[in-house]
């Protein structure tokens, strides 16, 4: 299923072809079962152990599982307005115009992918921090970020918007502007051939990156505790909490981790059906 | 239906740099007529449609569309630089690759450009253009399950929706089978005459500019080298660089021998092969000539006809034979001249015309015309 992100809509060939593997397809076959196995297994587990887990059910409806699910959705709902509204014209200018200044940032762009989320954090810190480069100026606007509700949403937007921007830009890229100069033509403006041409050919993949960028937002951890810290209720996001709950409450940490489960398997099935809604654009 | 605007037609003359390209073309094309942009690839036609449709920006000149000025550089009698944006023209483009929008139907693609699509008029105007374009039953499909021939007229119709001042067709037909092209070509004439629009069209086909063309201008290296009704434009060019362009089968150099002016013709020789030609005023006996003669222009026999007003007859034999749809291409040796000729796969196959076989090539003194340059 995730595969499906990184491929695009499905095979080529709608999986009709059935290739010929030869002497390979033995070790195919084991080598699958071997990783359904590894990636099923915990899974199984971690539901199993929740099943029977003392404290699991009250640990769901917990002021600690609570809170850092409120804070959680809140957070990567704003993260990923932030993400959308300042990605999208980034990504579309990444997608139409060459130069050799765009080409290097356009690099840049997935450093964050790659970065330790916890260097992200420090970095963070060193350029909003109390103490950092950006400090003495923020103080002196009286705005303090680290260990702040903000700081979550500045963590999350710094480590998940590129898997978004990649996303974009690779769909508006797959819009020949030739479909958009004949648009023009038929006397529609170039900001309304956007909202009607380019952006519904480039959705499936919007939508794609978007809720890998979500996904990525959500189970942000080193960032986050590094820049906002782990303050129940302000700052402490659902991956922040199960490490905390782990320590004192085994219930509620499956709680969370639970719940966590479902939202991202929530999020793949609900783009998987939006995607097929959306039918083949090519 | 409905009554069409741009009774007018369109006029410019620009000139346009385009990476180191530099085009200059001079155009007039009216209402309800056909204009053809005809010339090799690389020519400069595709910018020349660009820049009337206000995708590419000229650096000097001006266009007008249906009486309006769509962009003047300033310098002319008007003083006044103009530059009106690609959506405010009120011009048609339809290109090679359609270019349908991939995620609407085939309605919703024609509806495209109609300023309230919901309405009842823009409702009525779809259905208009999918009976015209014969599109019915196919309004609600998505534009990758039309074939090529439904793709283009769909593009078309869309592109007819809004009632554009000026049609611009980029190489419309060239991604289609000969017999689709035949089809759709009648049916853009038909269509071009209802709606009254003024239309450009791009081509490399010289049939199809035939076909086509009310008007047409060659264009070469981003230039015009000739211009004109078809038949005297592409048919019998008067100068060898566009007579190579427009792919003239035959092109004889040879000396002017003897004048007979009785008759309106002259006899030009190579060696000892001996042509009548149309009398060309300039011409004195003893000058060198570069002959003319269209592949399609000569007949075929398997011997010399007895009496025939033909005034050429040369005899030869076949030296090659090349398929060349929908006929054929034979090559005829004769006596060292090569003669190509153009017949179709029936008189082949009834005069058994395989490489060796000894024939006669028959053609009237005016279908050679003389080429200057």
């Amino acid at each position: 299923m995730i595969a499906r992100f990184f491929l695009g809509n499905g095979r080529a060939d709608g999986g009709r072809h059935q290739a010929s593997l030869g002497a390979l397809a033995p070790a195919g076959v084991a080598a699958t079962v071997i990783y359904v196995l590894f990636i099923g297994l915990p899974i199984v587990a971690l539901l199993a152990r929740a099943g029977q887990q003392e404290g699991f059910l009250t640990g769901l409806t917990g002021e600690l599982v609570l809170q850092a699910l409120r804070l959680t959705v809140i957070t990567s709902v704003v993260s990923m307005m932030v993400v959308v509204v300042v990605g999208t014209p980034f990504a579309l200018l990444l997608a139409r115009r060459r130069s050799t200044v765009l080409r290097v940032i356009d690099t840049f762009v997935e450093l964050p992918i790659v970065l330790p989320p916890v260097v992200a954090g420090v970095a963070m810190l060193m350029a909003f921090g109390r103490n950092g480069l950006l400090g003495p100026a923020l103080g002196a606007l009286g705005v303090t970020l680290p260990f702040t509700t903000a700081a979550v949403i500045f963590a999350q937007v710094f480590v998940a918007a590129p898997f978004y921007i990649r996303a974009a830009r690779i769909g508006f890229a797959g819009v020949d502007p030739t479909y958009e100069e004949v648009s023009q033509t038929l006397g529609v403006s170039p900001w309304a051939t956007f909202w009607r041409l380019t952006l519904p050919v480039a959705w499936p993949s919007l939508l794609t990156g978007l809720t890998l960028a979500w996904a990525r937002a959500v189970s942000e951890f080193g960032a986050t505790i590094m820049f906002a810290g782990n303050l129940t209720g302000r700052t402490q996001t659902m991956p922040l909490a199960i490490m905390t709950a782990m320590e004192s409450s085994l219930g509620s940490a499956l709680a969370l981790a639970v719940l966590l489960l479902a939202m991202s398997a929530l999020a793949l099935a609900a783009l998987s059906v939006l995607l097929r809604r959306t039918g083949p654009t090519a | 239906m409905s009554g069409q605007p741009g009774g007018d037609g369109a006029s410019g003359r620009f000139g346009v740099n385009l990476g180191g390209f530099r085009m200059e073309l001079e155009f007039e094309v009216d209402a309800g007529r056909v204009l053809v942009l005809f010339g090799p690839s690389g020519a400069g036609k595709t910018t020349a449609l660009r820049t009337i449709a206000g995708l590419v920006r000229p650096d000097a000149g001006h266009i007008d569309i249906a009486g309006r000025t769509v962009y003047a550089d300033g310098n002319g009698a008007g003083g006044r630089p103009i530059w009106v944006q690609p959506h405010r023209r009120g011009v048609g483009y339809v290109t090679q690759q359609n270019h349908l929008f991939p995620h609407l139907t085939v309605r919703q693609n024609i509806a495209y450009g109609l300023p309230d699509r919901r309405s009842e008029p823009a409702r009525q105007r779809v259905a208009e253009l999918v009976a015209r374009l014969r599109l019915d039953g196919l309004e609600d499909r998505r534009v990758w399950q039309l074939s090529g021939g439904q793709q283009q007229r769909a593009a078309l119709a869309r592109a007819l929706a809004p009632s554009p001042d000026l049609l611009l067709l980029d190489e419309p037909f060239a991604a289609l089978d000969m017999e689709l092209r035949r089809e759709l070509g009648a049916e853009l004439r038909a269509t071009v005459r209802q709606f009254d629009v003024p239309v450009i069209l791009v081509t490399h086909s010289r049939e199809e500019a035939l076909a086509l063309g009310d008007e047409v201008q060659i264009i070469d290296a981003g230039v015009t080298v000739a211009s004109g009704p078809p038949l005297t434009a592409l048919e019998q060019p008067g100068r060898g660089r566009v007579a190579r362009l427009v792919g003239v089968e035959n092109l004889l150099e040879m000396r002017v021998t003897a004048r007979l002016p009785q008759d309106g013709t002259m006899v030009c020789a190579a060696a000892e092969h001996l042509l009548e030609t149309p009398l060309a005023d300039g011409c004195a006996v003893g000058d060198p000539v570069t002959v003319g003669i269209r592949a399609s222009d000569i007949i075929l026999a398997a011997g010399p006809l007895p009496q025939s007003s033909a005034r050429n007859t040369w005899a030869g034999v076949v030296s090659a034979v090349s398929p060349r749809p929908p006929g054929y291409e034979v090559t005829l040796d004769c006596d060292g001249m090569p003669l190509r000729c153009h017949i179709t796969g029936t008189s082949m196959e009834a005069m058994g015309i395989a490489t060796g076989l000894p024939l006669w090539a028959i053609f009237k003194a005016s279908s050679c015309f003389l080429l200057s340059e």
